[in-house]
This record gives C-alpha cells, sequence and structure tokens, in this order.
C-alpha cells in the first residue's frame, strides 16, 4: 500500500490527546486536529466556549490535500517540504504545521489569539506528539477476524443493497 | 493501508474514482449523496472550475456503521480527468485503499480510457505500488448512450486479461452505481481482514 497504516492505540491517543488539550489552553485556540496524510481526523478538541466546529472531515480532507500540493510545490522549487501552512482572514486564521511525515496538527483560532504565541506553543507540542507517533511505527500490526470481512459486508449490502 | 484509530475505535478507508475526464466520476459520488440517507454521510466537497469540471477533487464521507465495535468509515474521492490535471491526480492517489476506474463508453472515448488506465498505473507505480497490489473495480459508464461501445471493446484496452470485476453503468440515473461501489469496498474490507 501507498501509505503506512496509523493505528492509535489506548495509552497514545491519551498522550496524544492530553498534549493537544494542555496545547489548546496554552494557545486560547478554538479547536485543534491531529490529521494523518490521507485526511483522517486522529484527534480532535475544542475550547469549551467554541461553537460547534465546521465538518471535520472536510476539514481534514481539505488540509491534508493542500498539504500535499503544498509539499509538491515545495519539491518543485528545490525544497524538501513546507513545513507550515498559515491562512489568515479577516475572523481567524488556520495553522498547520506537519508532524514528522504522518500527520499535520492543525489550529483555527480567533483574529484576538497572537499567531507568534501559537507557533510556539505548537512547536513544543509537536515535538510530544511526534516522538509518540514514532513509538507507534513499532507496533505490532492489526488484526482482524474474518467475522469481521462478514460483519462489514452485512452492513455494505443494508447501505448499499 | 486504511487508518486504524483503536481508542477512538474508528477505520477510514480511502475509495478513488479514476478515470478520462467527463465518464461520470463526479456523477457517481453525486448520486451516492443523493439516495444515501443524511446521518450516514457527511457534507460533500466539491473542488470545481466555474463550469463544473473537477479542479482538484471531490470528496464525500460515508459512514457504514460499526462492525465489532468499530465505526466504518469511507472517504470517497474523484480526481480531475483531464490530462494536464495529472499532478493532482497524483496528490489524491495518496494513501488510497481501493480504486473504481471509470470508463467512458462513448465511440470517440476508447483511446482516453486506454490512457488513463495507463496514467493510473504510471502514478501508481510512482508511489512504488503495483496496479495488482491495490482493489481496483471497473465500471464500465454510459451504456444508455447512441453508438455506446461494446463492454468487451472497451475492456480489451483497460483491463485484457480480465482480471477487474466489471460492471455497466448508467450513473445519471443512478445504474451500477451502488453495486460498483458495494464491490470495491468488500474488496477493500476484506483485505483489511487478511491483513494486506
Amino acid at each position: 500500500m501507498i501509505e503506512p497504516s496509523l493505528a492509535l492505540y489506548g495509552d497514545a491517543f491519551d498522550r496524544v490527546d492530553r498534549h493537544l488539550e494542555d496545547l489548546l489552553g496554552a494557545t486560547g485556540v478554538r479547536y485543534c486536529l491531529l490529521v494523518d496524510r490521507k485526511g483522517f481526523v486522529l484527534s480532535h478538541k475544542e475550547a469549551l466556549w467554541a461553537p460547534r466546529p465546521p465538518a471535520l472531515d472536510s476539514v481534514a480532507t481539505l488540509v491534508a490535500s493542500n498539504a500535499a500540493a503544498t509539499a509538491a510545490l515545495a519539491n518543485m522549487l528545490g525544497e524538501r517540504t513546507f513545513s507550515e501552512q498559515i491562512h489568515q482572514g479577516e475572523q481567524g486564521t488556520l495553522y498547520v504545521e506537519s508532524v514528522g511525515d504522518s500527520a499535520l496538527l492543525t489550529l483555527i483560532f480567533d483574529v484576538s489569539v497572537p499567531l507568534g504565541r501559537v507557533k510556539v506553543h505548537t512547536k513544543k507540542t509537536i515535538a510530544q506528539v511526534a516522538a509518540i507517533l514514532g513509538e507507534l511505527q513499532d507496533a505490532p500490526p492489526v488484526q482482524f477476524s474474518e467475522d469481521f470481512s462478514k460483519g462489514a459486508s452485512a452492513l455494505l449490502d443494508d447501505l448499499l443493497g | 493501508m486504511s487508518t486504524i484509530n483503536f481508542a477512538a475505535r474508528e477505520i477510514n478507508c480511502k475509495i478513488v474514482y479514476y478515470g478520462p475526464g467527463m465518464s461520470g466520476k463526479t456523477t457517481n459520488l453525486k448520486h451516492v449523496f443523493s439516495k444515501v440517507p443524511g446521518h450516514l454521510r457527511g457534507e460533500m466537497v466539491s473542488l470545481a472550475t466555474e463550469d463544473e469540471r473537477t479542479l482538484f477533487f471531490d470528496f464525500l464521507p460515508l459512514d457504514l456503521g460499526s462492525v465489532q465495535g468499530f465505526k466504518t468509515r469511507f472517504h470517497l474521492y474523484t480526481v480531475p480527468g483531464q490530462v494536464f490535471y495529472n499532478a493532482s491526480r497524483k496528490l489524491i492517489l495518496r494513501g488510497v485503499d481501493g480504486i473504481v476506474f471509470v470508463a467512458d463508453s462513448a465511440p470517440n472515448r476508447l483511446r482516453a480510457n486506454a490512457e488513463s488506465m495507463r496514467n493510473l498505473r504510471e502514478n501508481l507505480a510512482e508511489h512504488g505500488i503495483d496496479v495488482r497490489d491495490v482493489p481496483i473495480v471497473l465500471q464500465v459508464n454510459k451504456r444508455d448512450i447512441e453508438g455506446a461501445l461494446p463492454v468487451e471493446m472497451i475492456r480489451a484496452v483497460i483491463d485484457p486479461k480480465k482480471e477487474l470485476t466489471l460492471f455497466e453503468a448508467t450513473a445519471h440515473n443512478g445504474g451500477g452505481v451502488f453495486e460498483t461501489l458495494k464491490s470495491v469496498s468488500k474488496l477493500v474490507l476484506d483485505r483489511l481482514s487478511q491483513n494486506k
């Protein structure tokens, strides 16, 4: 397959979650997402005061696609990668930074939050999360039984006829 | 391979609709979006030009439900079919778990079908994988147009060894759309349980 699977297990997931929670508190951002390079949300945190988030699937997909396109541009310009992307609007900012080669940390925040503060805290979190994702590379492959396949087939029959 | 989040108990799979321009890839997704109950699908995102040709991709998340306690989800993508958007196609293939190749039955699109399949093989190879390593289903679309080419003629240029499961379709009215999706989904999930 093109990409290795990213399997987040209990303890690793909890630790990643805690780091995102800390980042949320330290920066005052609205939403914080860890997205894999394929565009799937691995973990998501939002501030208590934040309004209902936009469709996270769509946000993750567009962020990952944008990162892939940006990386392709970087290669064309002789760079290995552009590690961060910043999109600033009138009301808010989207900030994306690579977590190694496997994931993207995405923060969405209001104009009142200083970008510099977000960057400083994000870099610290990235180092911690990257270390955890690195540990997962040595995790044993995931096993599903034949029953899984049967159960999935039954669901497909229900949904798609 | 699929993204598995044990803690959140989620399995996510990526399926890409590939094929020449105007063969009906976006139409497939639009039909799925229109027929699947709202609580099982997310928003459909289309990055298209002003004349509604796909510029980067279309995207539709689909919830299958829970299998053995794992919430199983498919992310459906299309690629832009036009030859000059190859850089985008290559990016979208990243992490693909299954492919629907949508071929066009129009008599003047035989060469475009063949070139698109060759392009798919090349793009997969650039990601370091053989086309035989990814579950692929062949959909021969637009079977209702006047002068539609015989299915076997189309297959002969795309899949001469007859290795792919083939579905005839008329995606604009939904014919064959769900059968195709179901087939590729089963192949993807079977591979998951075989741990490939």
